[in-house]
């Protein structure tokens, strides 16, 4: 009686799997080890090798080294690299003196490749993309009649490589200041799109490799005080971006309309950041404490202008209106938390969150030539950049109170107010309650459920706002009251229409025996956007997942797992075209396209996806380790369309997207001597794809479209490695 | 000088070659805490003058387990007496895991050599053993490189607790994703006013089956927010595939075969995205 007393009283203690590698000699009783061995890829990938270095068949390197010496007792150090054989290679070497200070510095390379089974008849040096010299331009890509021959593979594959050090060190009992430095070049090639045009109905486009060459240096500096009842830090940081190019310039492949044409799209400008933050907590009495975390921060970027066109047959009669944008993006923020324990059993806290992005630049007006044509478009068609000032603000309250059997009933009210300048709507509240009871009825089985309801009201949707918010006043005044809209009157752009919310997640956790863990987790929402009548109306999304652990003992764990989700959305649309045709407000047939509902569409998508795993670590005997892990991913995506009647809209169901990846890892261990181990690894990955934005589209398949004619994906890859271990104490 | 005479006795009972092997300490970071040896001990489990008399019996003043377990508080006071003001975990009171009667030792394991929490790999097989979704999310087609090690959960997110939603690192999502993708930071000329308030609203970070982690698929998604006339405001269904009349607007890159600077654009002719 008392042994169910005790474990009555005893306090909640989460139900954790435990997945900590293997508690081996081998891996705790050496000051160092290297590791230096050969790895062989069976194939060329780009999915397998997206982000492992592993993205070129053939031989690679295997080099770690790991070493570390904590036995002085005045000053330790810690030196590792990894990957040296690979473009995934990363080291840091740690030099510090008990707790006082702490030295770092370190490098840190990656790689992303991309799907590199395209071609393209682009060529070039830097940002200046030229076509043979043969090329045969035509009005549609099946007119280039070079191009087969034309067309070459490139490697769409981004490298970053990253210096930094940062030094930590204790100045006095309270206070400790740190600083970190780094710099980072991000180079490759990566890949855009840009299109030659005058009427957005007619463009000329062409896929575009795109030269990648970014600088980025940070730096931070933090100063930290705490004597346990205040504890504050404040920092400082620096962001520093710099890109090599400030434009991709690429030959019109198309027949020209204009003698020379080129296009030239505006890369990423240089930017840079500064930024103050303090944060905190100040612990008023036991049962009361206060957090706060306030940041300001201005991100400015004066990058020289471009001309409007690099078109050398453009004609310009009106000058651009400044030299550069001189343009600053200032963002404050501050979180805010006060906790009370009035009850002994009782939680209450109070918070705050706010956040505002103030646009802070000059506003213009820019005779802007379309698509890199030949001339300025009327004065009347002058369009002006706006601003986008943001403000968000949370307030709210949450109550925990604990009951018997481990068990708390949480419950919290949340309100939030979100302002925004030059949007169709100008201000959403939303009033958010949730509900969550946690129980642990015996040790070894926790349930938690939680339940969200969520209202979001959206101010009037001004729908002509953006028309007037780009647009210059002489072709405001010239156009017809009931065309003055750009999206349709009927449009509401989800992200802040009006929406009912509703949440519930339900989390299962259980410890059958001593060596077994259960976990059961369950996700609905459902997002109805219930005062929209065009654009997304509905989402909703369904996640189960599960494992199952068996640890029992230190020389063997296993693990599997598994889970669905679903998501699914219904997006509303109106097909209408201009003219006479966009009055969207005729009631009277015949109707205009605009305010015809037979002219309705509908796509209800959904997106699948299934996971399934095992792992298993075994420590088979003293001298070998077994460590193997697997898993499959299948998902599928599909978009059905429903029509209302008109003729010409009636779009056909598209068909299911799959893919599907089986990825298996093993590694075997064998401790031949004391200070020698000799390790196989091996992988098996499987993956393939049939998306029909690729499935059949060779470079000449849109007329107007000059693609990479890229492939599905669809490997199968080995890859073996083999390598000696050597470790001394 | 594990063995020093004049220090408390828990090097007597646990030797080096004691069932628990609790030697791996002297090789760690913790190892010369206190000036090292059996001093190492006490400076976290407490002086324990009781466990030191019949240690079988008597627990020591702060035990992490597995025979004996201390409050959790008491634990994580153990810890926290050093880590508290070494950055990142002075709003670990209040935390969505200090609120889940985590403790250091959950994740932490201070013995080792090397604590596997403070490895990528093994610290994301740690955070997703409890974030499910998130283990699933991290195998799709589109994802960041969090199972290859090369993005860490601690990346973006602070275990130890934060003011932002999600437990973020940075002061809002936004400025998470930028301190990797500062290209996007701007500000621009022409904004994509969802874009500098919200990066979620398109993208999901750990993983979509969707390429370039977005929400959803092209044109549909740009559909969610834009309906002009004429081709903005159509309907792109199957007949636009190969076999029918291979529509611009929906294979390739869909919307952003011309319309690519969806992140914003500073070109004086980029007020439609396309320059």
């Amino acid at each position: 009686a008392q042994t169910e007393e005790a474990e009555a009283e005893s306090p909640y203690a989460p139900l954790l799997v435990e997945t900590r590698p293997l508690n081996t000699r081998w891996q705790t009783d050496y000051a160092g080890g290297v590791q230096l061995g050969a790895g062989y890829t069976s194939d060329d990938n780009y999915m397998f090798g997206q982000y492992n270095g592993l993205y070129e068949s053939g031989t690679t390197f295997i080099g770690n080294l790991r070493w570390q010496d904590f036995s002085e007792s005045e000053s330790y150090w810690r030196a590792s690299v990894s990957d040296l054989g690979l473009d995934t290679r990363e080291g840091e070497l740690i030099w510090g003196r008990s707790d006082n200070l702490r030295v770092q510095v370190g490098f840190d390379s990656q790689i992303q490749v991309r799907n590199n089974s395209g071609e393209t008849p682009f060529g070039g040096s830097d940002s200046a993309l030229k076509l043979p010299s043969d090329w045969e331009t035509g009005s549609t890509t099946s007119d280039f009649g070079q191009l087969e021959a034309s067309l070459y593979r490139f490697d769409r594959e981004l490298e970053r490589d990253t210096l930094f050090a940062g030094v930590e060190a204790k100045l006095s009992e309270n206070w400790r200041v740190d600083s970190n430095l780094s710099y980072e070049e991000k180079q490759g090639t990566s890949d855009t799109a840009g299109a030659m045009y005058v009427d957005a109905s007619a463009g000329d486009a062409a896929f575009l490799p795109m030269p990648v060459d970014y600088r980025t240096t940070e730096f931070d500096l933090g100063l930290i005080y705490g004597n346990g009842r205040l504890n504050m830090e404040g920092r400082l940081d620096y962001s520093d971006f710099e890109n090599k190019d400030d434009i991709l310039l690429w030959q019109n492949p198309y027949r020209s309309r204009y003698p020379d044409s080129a296009g030239g799209m505006g890369l990423a400008p240089d930017n840079d950041q500064l930024r103050g933050r303090i944060t905190g907590q100040y612990v008023i009495a036991p049962t009361a404490r206060f957090q706060f975390d306030g940041s300001y921060a201005v991100a400015s970027q004066d990058q020289d202008y471009l001309d409007y066109s690099v078109n050398p047959a453009a004609s310009i009669t009106e000058p651009l209106p400044r030299d550069s944008f001189d343009g600053e993006a200032q963002t404050g923020t501050l979180n805010a938390k006060l906790w009370l324990r009035p009850l002994k059993k009782l939680d209450v806290e109070a918070f705050y969150k706010g956040r505002e992005r103030d646009y802070d630049n000059p506003r213009d007006g820019y005779r802007y030539i379309r698509g890199d044509g030949v001339s300025q478009p009327r004065e009347a068609l002058t369009v002006y950049n706006t601003s986008h000032h943001f403000i968000s603000q949370t307030m709210g309250l949450e109550a925990t109170y604990r009951m018997p059997k481990r068990s708390r009933l949480q419950v919290e009210y949340a309100y939030e107010n979100i302002e925004r300048e030059n949007t169709a709507v100008e201000e959403t509240k939303e009033d958010r309650v949730t509900v969550g009871y946690r129980i642990q009825p015996t040790p070894g089985f926790t349930t938690r459920i939680e339940l969200l309801y969520g209202n979001r009201n959206a101010s009037t949707y001004h729908w002509d706002q953006r028309y007037y918010a780009l647009l210059d006043t002489q072709l405001i005044n010239a156009t017809p009251d009931n065309q003055r809209y750009i999206n349709h009157p009927e449009l509401s752009q989800y992200y802040m229409s009006n929406r009912v919310q509703e949440r519930g997640k339900l989390d299962l956790g259980w410890l059958p025996t001593e060596h077994w863990n259960l976990n059961f987790n369950l996700l609905v929402q459902n997002d109805d956007y219930d005062k929209t009548y065009t654009g997304l109306r509905y989402a909703y999304w369904e996640r189960y997942h599960f494992s199952a652990s068996y640890n029992p003992s230190a020389e063997i764990s296993a693990t599997v797992y598994g889970g669905f989700d679903q998501f699914d959305s219904e997006l509303m649309g109106r097909s209408f075209r201009g003219g006479n045709e966009k009055n969207a407000f005729e009631i009277y047939p015949p109707l205009p396209q605009a305010s015809d509902p037979s002219r309705d569409w509908r796509t209800d998508s959904s997106d699948e996806s299934v996971t399934v795993g095992a792992n298993l670590n075994w420590k088979l005997t003293d001298k070998l380790d077994l460590e193997a892990d697997y898993s499959f991913v299948d998902t599928q995506s599909d978009q059905k369309f429903r029509s209302y009647g008109a003729a010409d809209v009636s779009p056909e169901n598209l068909p299911s997207i799959e893919t599907n990846m089986h990825h298996f890892v093993a590694s075997g261990t064998w401790h031949m001597r004391e200070d020698l181990s000799l390790k196989m690894d091996y992988q098996y990955y499987r993956y393939s794809s049939d998306d029909w934005a690729l499935q059949g589209v060779q470079a000449d398949t849109i007329d107007k479209v000059l693609t990479f004619g890229a492939r599905n994906p669809n490997e199968k890859i080995h890859y073996v490695g083999v390598s000696a271990i050597y470790r001394w104490r | 000088n594990a063995l020093g005479a004049d220090e408390p006795g828990c090097l007597d009972c646990h030797t080096a070659d004691s069932d628990s092997p609790v030697h791996a300490v002297f090789s760690s970071a913790h190892g010369n805490l206190n000036g090292g040896g059996a001093a190492t001990c006490t400076a976290c489990h407490g002086t324990s003058e009781a466990h030191d008399r019949r240690g079988r019996r008597n627990p020591p003043d702060v035990s992490f387990g597995p025979k004996w377990l201390s409050d959790s508080a008491e634990q994580n006071a153990s810890c926290l007496n050093c880590h508290e003001k070494t950055g990142g975990k002075m709003l670990w009171l209040g935390s969505e895991h200090e609120q889940e009667n985590l403790v250091c030792a959950d994740c932490h394991n201070s013995h080792a050599q090397r604590d596997p929490s403070m490895d990528k790999v093994l610290a994301g097989e740690q955070c997703v053993s409890c974030h499910t979704r998130q283990r699933a999310e991290m195998r799709l087609p589109s994802r960041h490189p969090i199972a290859e090690g090369k993005t860490a959960c601690t990346d973006c997110h602070n275990p130890h607790g934060s003011a932002t939603d999600a437990d973020l690192h940075q002061v809002t999502l936004n400025d998470n994703c930028y301190s990797c993708h500062q290209e996007k930071r701007g500000p621009m000329l022409w904004e994509h006013e969802p874009v500098t308030e919200d990066c979620s609203t398109c993208h999901r970070p750990h993983g979509s089956v969707n390429d370039r982690l977005l929400t959803a698929r092209g044109p549909a998604l740009c559909q969610g927010c834009h309906s002009a006339a004429f081709h903005p405001s159509v309907p792109y269904g199957g007949e636009g595939l190969p076999s029918g009349s291979s529509n611009q607007n929906l294979i390739g890159k869909n919307c952003m075969n011309c319309h690519s600077q969806v992140h914003g654009s500073n070109h004086p002719s980029g007020a439609r995205l396309t320059r």
